[in-house]
């Protein structure tokens, strides 16, 4: 991640989850699912490579409950 | 129990004899009610008698200062420091909302209705303080719908007050179904908001962006009525470092009702418990439903000030106490209480819709003594699967009661799993779980 780039973090809404599921295709190595077939979101600060797979999940879910959020400091 | 009479005098003078928030021990049946058996509500005239005449000049930078220096915390259960919400809010352009919180979750609780049965001008002293110093255009005392006791002691309250004209905005009085999770603050800014009394997931902190997207303080009922003594030069905030007049209030589970008390924040929940039940439990759920259930022997120990309580790794929560007798079984008890908090579910996230179903129904079954080793590690996996996944946090309360039930009963759920269940899974049981 550049130095400049404020670090965020992917996560969801779970009111607005719906347990769709595109996420988990779209960013296996950020969302897990449990035992419902919700998505489990890693909260780890998102590298450039997790960025690029983070915002297609985003842009993909029909719900639009996933997005990225500063992280606390 | 004396109703102390304050004086109104510089700090120097503060006083230091207790202040009890409750004029006495106001008592509830065990379930089914929200009325108070044999209560007088305090009148405008009888609670300036007591209290002295609304502090209209207490300026809002010294109030506030004053409640970080009392360290005064939320007493929802959240513990959460007021004068961190006041600022938040204080910061904003103002306009907003202040909303006094009187719709006890918890069906165990009753500390609140205790108070606005019995001092109703107390807490709206505190609602119309907070709604002051933050500039906020609208005051609300926010209850369940069939709290009929409560909301005849505020109407008479709001109505003298307006024939009096105290100063704040006009109080409005608005309700929302007797449910669980009325109460939750989110779900509250959302009904006020014109949406469904339902929790909702906020990106945006309700200081910033509560009712109506305005600048909102949500404080509960009893949180407010500190804030009225606070604001009098009074300290009931329970700090026994402050050596001031401390006093900390608890709902009291007894064979034969529910018992609102207050004690000293020097003595421990072990007197609290013994003062009021005669036999020894075996444990005692701590914070209601969504709390934990602590072995008796630890709980003795518990100081009842919660910042002592929070030295030892415990919180009082919302001062909920219920003992559970020696003939009980705590997972049979347990398996209730989820399948309630699965049934008082919003329905909106899927950990929680399905996730909580899911765990009530294993506890259910460890209790009827049909569970193996193997469901045993499926309840752990859940547990940590749903904690922290809700939108709001009624499915971290029902995953902290599971954890606890795992540690405070660890021998009888090991005996449940080898040897099927036990009498008292067939007998009586002991804590009242309404149903959803």
């Amino acid at each position: 991640m550049a130095a400049n780039q404020h670090p965020v973090r992917l996560r969801v809404d779970p009111v607005a989850c719906d347990g769709i599921g595109i996420c988990t295709h779209l960013a296996p190595t950020l969302i897990t699912v449990d035992s419902w077939g919700f998505p489990i979101v890693a909260g780890h600060p998102l590298s450039k490579r997790d960025r690029k797979s983070a915002d297609a999940a985003i842009a993909a879910c029909p719900r639009r409950a996933l997005f990225l959020d500063d992280l606390p400091n | 129990m004396s109703t102390h009479v304050p004086s109104f005098t510089e700090p120097a003078d503060r006083p230091t004899a207790p202040a009890w928030l409750l004029p006495t021990i106001i008592r509830f049946p065990r379930a089914g009610s929200e009325g108070a058996q044999r209560t007088a509500t305090e009148s405008l005239f009888e609670h300036t008698e007591v209290w002295g005449a609304f502090p209209a000049d207490a300026g809002r930078e010294q109030l506030v200062d004053e409640l970080v220096r009392c360290k005064l915390t939320g007493r929802g259960g959240g513990h959460f420091p007021v004068a961190r919400k006041w600022r938040g809010v204080m910061a904003t352009a103002g306009g907003g909302y202040a909303v006094a919180n009187g719709a006890e979750g918890e069906p165990l609780s009753a500390k609140d209705a205790a108070l606005l049965q019995t001092r109703p001008h107390l807490v709206l002293d505190g609602l119309q303080l907070a709604a002051i110093a933050t500039r906020a255009e609208h005051s609300v005392i926010w209850l369940h719908a069939g709290a009929t006791a409560t909301r005849a002691s505020l109407a008479k309250a709001i109505a003298e007050r307006r024939v009096a004209g105290l100063p704040g905005p006009h109080i409005q009085l608005i309700t929302g179904p007797d449910r669980y999770l009325t109460g939750e603050s989110s779900a509250v800014v959302n009904a006020l908001s014109g949406g469904p009394p339902l929790p909702t997931f906020r990106r945006k902190h309700s200081s910033e962006s509560g009712v109506n997207g305005a600048p909102t303080l949500l404080h509960n009922v009893e949180t407010l009525a500190r804030i009225a003594a606070i604001a009098r030069g009074l300290d009931p905030t329970g700090h026994v470092e402050r050596g001031g007049i401390p006093s900390a209030l608890f709902t009291v589970l007894t064979p034969t009702g529910r018992t609102v008390t207050e004690i000293r924040p020097d003595t421990t929940l072990g007197q609290l418990v013994n003062s009021h039940v005669a036999e020894t439990p075996q444990a005692v759920l701590l914070g209601g439903y969504g709390g934990n259930w602590v072995p008796w022997a630890e709980f003795q120990a518990i100081p009842a000030s919660e910042p002592a309580a929070q030295l030892q790794g415990r919180s009082t929560g919302a001062g909920i106490v219920a003992p559970l007798p020696t003939d009980g079984c705590g997972i049979a008890e347990t398996g209730r209480i989820l399948e309630y908090l699965a049934d008082s579910s919003a329905r909106q996230c899927g950990p929680c819709l399905f996730g909580l179903r899911a765990v009530a129904d294993l506890v259910s079954a460890l209790a009827r003594g049909e569970l193996g080793r193997a469901d045993r590690k499926r309840l752990e996996r859940y547990r940590a699967e749903i904690d922290g996944r809700g939108g709001c946090h009624h499915p971290d309360g029902a995953m902290r009661l599971l954890a606890s039930m795992f540690t405070t009963f660890a021998v009888d759920v090991d005996l449940h799993l080898r040897r099927g269940p036990c009498r008292a899974d067939t007998g009586p049981r002991l804590i009242p779980v309404p149903s959803a």
